[in-house]
């Protein structure tokens, strides 16, 4: 027992250390940090804009008004954010496998997971995640939202759910570069797939692409089952705390399954020399 | 000539090493174009035609999108970034041949490689699974082929012009990705502008953005009267040459200023 929290001591000392060197990296080059504060930004008040002109030119989006949406996309943007921070790596796996550069992680004292998504801890996500806590409480009020203490929980525990669903669907995807030592730009394609999926209501797609996108890809849990439940839209769901927790045992189970497969694919794992 | 084309070859040899990056990218570019269309046809739900334009131009605009952003791929950007932050560009500019030359044949060469391995195919299974993407009037083709060479150009050139932004910020990374954001937004890509209020589309009809996707697009699926269309390819024109002439000049300047480490 004393063993597990002296590790877990040392883990956490590390992922201090990790964050002020990321910060340090962060500052290296000036004009990056220009660059991201402008970027990012730029590109969720521009989806948001577009969100608005689609409202304007086609009317209510299958009976979600211009306020629900803007609160799906803020909630949608918040675990955007969040999982960028964490779990951003998952996009570039890919070139990590061919380039070797796992070898770094191999020869270390520590988990190689761990290692991996927090040597690179993504402060700049933070730049995402101003813009959506801004489009979040925007919709609040357009939807005239109570807030109180249990809406608050439930939101906080629906985004750990939902960052979790995210980063495991990162890092299963990163972790195909293992087994295809080849690097496909996923990120890419994630983020217009999740654009179309988190930011819309789900129930505009035919029966069959949201049964998928319910039970075999859960994308249906990053945004839409949590806010129809928030905002009590019928769609068989019970409001409080049960679809929150459903969202967050979604995100557990997709986490474990991504570390187990992140696992089966580095045994695979080979460089120059073994 | 001839070194640039050896250049082209490799690429596209290089582009054909990693055969699971064809296969992933068919299928991810498939599940977008397939959510797009789905997209569409939900908001044209209780709709006939929105902005002059039906649900089957509409779906023929994604595929067709789908199968242009293939050539709209650009390296040279990221190829700049790293070769100035790692300090070989000082080599780079020691062989006999032009720097941004050797970058736009390798662009070229990863092209022609994606048109087999990734283009051809998402047309086929965009036919196959939505409609087939027949254009509205085929007497129009001459001047989609034109639209699409300018807007090519016109693509990379921003690009390359982003990425000589590393000559004085050594590191792009967060440059690139605002140009793709622009890109990705205001070139009607993903949204026609013209679902967007007057005003903004105004405004966006001065910025080459739209040139790149939205005008070969449109004259594909036959939106707009020829006068207008014919007007549009002039402004695209006259973007074509200020943009090259922007390129030109910067890099006639950031030649000179190279700085190597030790150097």
């Amino acid at each position: 027992m004393r063993k597990a929290f002296d590790t877990l001591g040392h883990y956490l000392d590390v992922t201090g250390q990790e964050i002020k060197m990321a910060f340090m990296t962060m500052i290296e080059y000036p004009s990056n940090i220009a660059g991201w504060f402008i970027s990012n930004p730029l590109q969720f008040i521009m989806g948001f804009a577009i969100i608005k002109f689609v409202v304007e030119s086609f009317g209510e989006i299958n009976g979600w008004n211009y306020g629900q949406l803007a609160f799906l996309y803020g909630l949608s943007v918040i675990s955007h954010a969040l999982s960028m921070i964490f779990f951003v790596q998952g996009w570039f796996m890919g070139w990590y496998v061919i380039e070797g550069d796992f070898d770094r992680y191999l020869t270390r004292p520590l988990g190689v997971m761990y290692q991996f998504f927090f040597t690179n801890i993504n402060i700049f996500g933070l730049t995402d995640l101003v813009p959506g806590i801004m489009v979040f409480i925007y919709g609040c009020m357009k939807s005239g939202i109570q807030v109180s203490v249990m809406f608050v929980f439930q939101v906080i525990i629906m985004l750990i759910g939902a960052t979790l669903i995210r980063g495991g669907i990162y890092i299963l995807l990163g972790s195909t570069s293992f087994h295809t030592r080849s690097a496909v730009d996923f990120g890419q394609y994630t983020q217009e797939i999740m654009d179309k999926t988190t930011m819309y209501p789900l129930s505009m797609y035919p029966e069959s692409l949201q049964f998928i996108l319910t039970y075999l890809i859960p994308i249906g849990w990053v945004s839409y089952y949590p806010v129809s439940s928030l905002l009590g839209i019928e769609n068989g769901l019970s409001g409080g705390m049960t679809t929150a927790l459903i969202t967050l045992a979604v995100g557990l189970l997709l986490m474990c399954l991504a570390g187990a497969y992140f696992r089966s694919g580095l045994k695979k794992y080979e460089s120059a020399g073994n | 000539m001839k070194k640039y084309l050896y250049i082209l070859k490799t690429q596209i040899i290089k582009s054909m090493t990693y055969e699971f990056n064809v296969y992933g990218n068919i299928i991810m570019q498939t599940i977008i174009m397939i959510t797009s269309a789905y997209f569409w046809r939900a908001l044209y739900t209780g709709r006939s035609v929105v902005d002059g334009v039906d649900v089957g131009s509409m779906q023929t605009y994604i595929i067709i999108s789908s199968a242009l952003s293939v050539l709209l791929i650009t390296n040279v950007e990221r190829r700049i970034g790293s070769s100035v932050e790692k300090g070989s560009v000082a080599t780079d500019m020691m062989k006999p041949i032009s720097l941004f030359g050797m970058f736009l044949a390798e662009d070229i060469g990863n092209i022609i490689a994606l048109i087999f391995q990734n283009m051809i195919p998402i047309l086929i299974i965009g036919t196959l699974m939505i409609k087939p993407p027949l254009m509205a009037d085929v007497r129009d083709l001459p001047l989609f082929i034109i639209s699409v060479i300018e807007s090519f150009l016109i693509n990379w050139l921003i690009a390359a012009l982003f990425g000589m932004m590393a000559f004085t910020a050594i590191n792009n990374n967060a440059l690139i990705q605002v140009k793709k954001h622009l890109i990705r937004l205001l070139s009607g890509s993903i949204i026609p502008i013209w679902f967007f209020p007057d005003s903004i589309s105004g405004v966006l009809t001065a910025l080459p953005f739209v040139y790149i996707y939205q005008l070969p697009l449109s004259i594909y699926i036959g939106r707009g009267e020829r006068a207008d269309i014919l007007m549009q390819m002039g402004i695209q024109f006259i973007w074509l040459i200020v943009l090259s002439a922007l390129f030109f000049f910067a890099e006639s300047r950031i030649t000179r200023k190279v700085m190597v480490q030790g150097g």
